[in-house]
């Protein structure tokens, strides 16, 4: 390759090609590359928040990391977490894709409102929850309480295993709309002749959900469950607006936990060691992710 | 029994009607095209009778039984799609094996029955790939055979040659009539192309419109076309249709045309004087010699044969066909005549009926006659 003389022109062409890409290179280190850097460069020291100063440790943070109990809490916490409100994202997104994606006459006005709880800010998704879960004016204790389900309002947020159902079921609340999105998305591109062929062959409804439509959404999926395991294994707001990690700390995820050591503890470095262990965890996920996205392309 | 029986058929989209009251008996074991320009309503036919679409009235059977209201996986049919409909993520043998499958056949007795379709259509060597690793033709031949596996009473088909290339298409043709041949089950194949439904059918239900212009097998559609929509529409190239009028001179009928005058051939009783319209195959036009003058405008060399455009009067032309050896050039004066013995006349409208009496076998074959 190297040994092919370029022409003038397409030396040109090479020079206006980097000048173009300058701009996007240069953001992506200024944003990406450059925490990533001082993330790993910080997580080598004890660092004091408030000043940034600290002394060099090496890998002692990791060290005392690896034999805490509240990391590994939370990390089980956070599989938890993404492993529940992951599988409640996607059995609900595929059930509900499937019902939008038949001819009702609300359809194109429920498409819009499935959106809804994934537009709203998370702030005050959150309030709302909050109000509807609390146990002395919740509307939640109420009606159920109304309905003769319970004796005494419940501790929605307060008390294990509650609080993770909770924000179990929150999580899935704000983060379904993507996966009907998306599954709708790739439906609506399956052949109808598929279908009409599946039942003249003498497949029903059933048949024809396993053998022509899960077949056909199985890579989208694939993909949809990498993105948003992602996706929730960082996710911080929603938790930590609900529950604070509580109680005590057994909402407690990992990224709560890097941000309570940064500006609760001003630990800067260990905080930093925590994120770059996760970042290893998360790079797991992404390579089976750009593994499975290549192998398609493949294929 | 698999006879197939459209009966007042309408099918109606709102306020669109795609099919007008189509009556149609197709015979046991006979292969029927349905032809038609595209938006004839060959399709929604097709689908009616596959059960996929519903007739918004009138009742279609097959083999005595009214299907109007049994699911098209009951209706003992098999459909090759147009696009084929193969399970992209099945294999070849599992595709062929669904239907049999649905149709709790035991996996062991499976085996065979896809081993031997595949042999019949030469697809052995396949069964192992995926619909996307075959090509267009393969594709084609794996939604023939799960058509086929099963032994269906009736097949149909809409346009399955259609996304192949010219010399395939040519050969899956015959493998079809072959195929035919060899199942001697009832078969409905829907195409636009006339080339496909004369070589292939038995007989030919000629559409448009939503409306059946004419059943009969193909010589006949071509040698004694209904009206004049099927004489326009069947042959390449089409016949030249020439309007002018009609008179009865002392018992005989004249047709008579700017450039062209000649005694009809046996009219029938519905003939009357007045706007008509002339239809001659071009192959019918002999060039070269005759009493018609024109000139020529335009010469298509196919290779083995030179189709001459003469033009005899103002907006007036002939299409003829010439051998291959004798180029006529553009704006060249030529002579030429009409074989009238096989000169159609058909009453006047875009739709009007032919007129000609009959054929009977020893018709006298006509001089050449006009101007
Ligand atoms: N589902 C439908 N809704 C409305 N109009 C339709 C529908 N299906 C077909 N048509 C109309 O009916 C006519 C016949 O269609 P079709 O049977 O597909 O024609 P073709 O002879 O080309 O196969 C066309 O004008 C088409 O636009
Ligand atoms: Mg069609």
């Amino acid at each position: 390759m190297s040994t092919v003389r370029r022409t003038p022109l397409e030396r040109q062409y090479a020079l206006i090609g980097s000048l173009l890409i300058a701009p996007t290179v240069l953001i992506f280190c200024a944003v990406i590359v450059y925490p990533l850097v001082s993330a790993v460069y910080l997580s080598l020291f004890q660092v004091f928040t408030p000043t940034l100063e600290g002394s060099w440790v090496g890998l002692e943070n990791y060290r005392t990391l690896l034999g805490k109990n509240e990391f590994w809490s939370s990390l089980w916490t956070n599989i938890v977490w993404t492993v529940g409100t992951l599988t409640l994202q996607i059995i609900c997104g595929v059930g509900m894709a499937l019902v939008l994606h038949q001819n009702i006459w609300f359809r194109s006005i429920a498409r819009s409102l499935i959106l809804f709880p994934y537009f709203v800010s998370t702030v005050v998704a959150v309030l709302v929850w909050k109000w509807v879960f609390n146990d002395l004016y919740g509307i939640l204790n109420h009606l159920m309480i109304v309905a003769g389900l319970i004796d005494f309002p419940v501790d929605y947020l307060g008390s294990m295993p509650n609080a993770m159902i909770s924000v179990i079921l929150v999580g899935a609340w704000k983060y379904f709309p993507f996966v009907v999105i998306a599954v709708l998305a790739r439906l609506q591109t399956i052949p109808d002749a598929l279908y009409e062929a599946a039942r003249i062959d003498g497949a029903g409804p059933i048949a024809s959900f396993w053998d022509v439509t899960l077949p056909q959404l199985r890579e989208v999926l694939v993909v949809i469950i990498m993105l948003r395991a992602i996706w929730d294994f960082k996710e911080f707001d929603l938790i930590y607006l609900l529950t604070g990690g509580g109680p005590v700390t057994s909402t407690q995820t990992l990224p709560l936990l890097v941000y309570k050591e940064a500006f609760k503890l001003n630990q800067m470095g260990m905080a930093s060691a925590y994120a770059v262990v996760m970042m290893a965890i998360m790079l797991v996920f992404m390579v089976i992710y750009i593994r499975r996205t290549r192998s398609e392309d493949d294929t | 029994m698999a006879e197939v029986v459209f009966k007042d058929i309408v099918k109606s989209f709102g306020s669109f009607t795609a099919v007008h009251g189509l009556n149609l008996t197709i015979a046991e074991g006979e292969f029927v095209s349905l032809l038609g320009p595209s938006g004839c309503g060959k399709t929604t036919t097709l689908r009616m009778l596959a059960g996929l679409d519903f007739p918004t009235s009138g009742s279609i059977s097959i083999g005595n039984r009214v299907v109007n209201d049994v699911a098209p996986g009951e209706r003992d049919i098999a459909m090759v799609f147009q696009s084929y409909a193969l399970y992209p993520h099945m294999t070849v043998y599992d595709n062929i094996a669904y239907p049999l499958k649905k149709r709790g056949v035991r996996k062991a007795d499976r085996a065979p029955m896809v081993q031997k379709t595949a042999d019949l259509l030469q697809l052995t060597e396949l069964l192992r790939r995926k619909p996307r690793q075959l090509s267009g033709g393969q594709q084609q031949r794996v939604a023939l055979g799960r058509a086929l596996v099963r032994d269906p009473k009736v097949f149909l088909l809409d346009e399955p040659l259609s996304n192949l290339d010219a010399k395939l298409r040519g050969y899956m043709r015959v493998e079809l009539v072959e195929l035919h041949r060899r199942l001697g089950r009832t078969m409905v194949y829907v195409t636009h192309d006339q080339l496909e439904a004369m070589t292939m059918s038995d007989r030919i239900a000629v559409m448009e419109g939503g409306k059946l212009q004419q059943f009969a097998p193909p010589n006949e559609v071509y040698r004694e076309p209904a009206n004049r929509f099927v004489a326009g529409f069947i042959g390449t190239p089409a016949m030249n249709l020439i309007d002018g009028t009609l008179a009865n001179e002392a018992g005989a009928w004249r047709f008579a045309s700017p450039g062209i005058t000649l005694t009809c051939p046996p009219l029938t009783d519905d003939a009357v004087s007045g706007p008509a319209c002339l239809g001659v195959r071009p192959e019918d036009v002999l060039l070269g010699e005759g009493p018609i003058r024109g000139q020529v405008q335009v010469v298509e060399q196919t290779g083995h044969e030179n189709i001459v455009v003469v033009k005899i009067a103002d907006g007036i032309r002939l299409t003829g066909r010439a051998g291959a050896d004798h180029v006529w050039r553009p704006g060249e004066t030529i002579q030429c005549a009409v074989d009238v013995s096989k000169a159609h006349v058909f009453a006047a409208g875009p739709s009007g009926q032919r007129l000609n009496r009959p054929l009977t076998k020893d018709q006298p074959r006509l001089a050449k006659e006009g101007a």
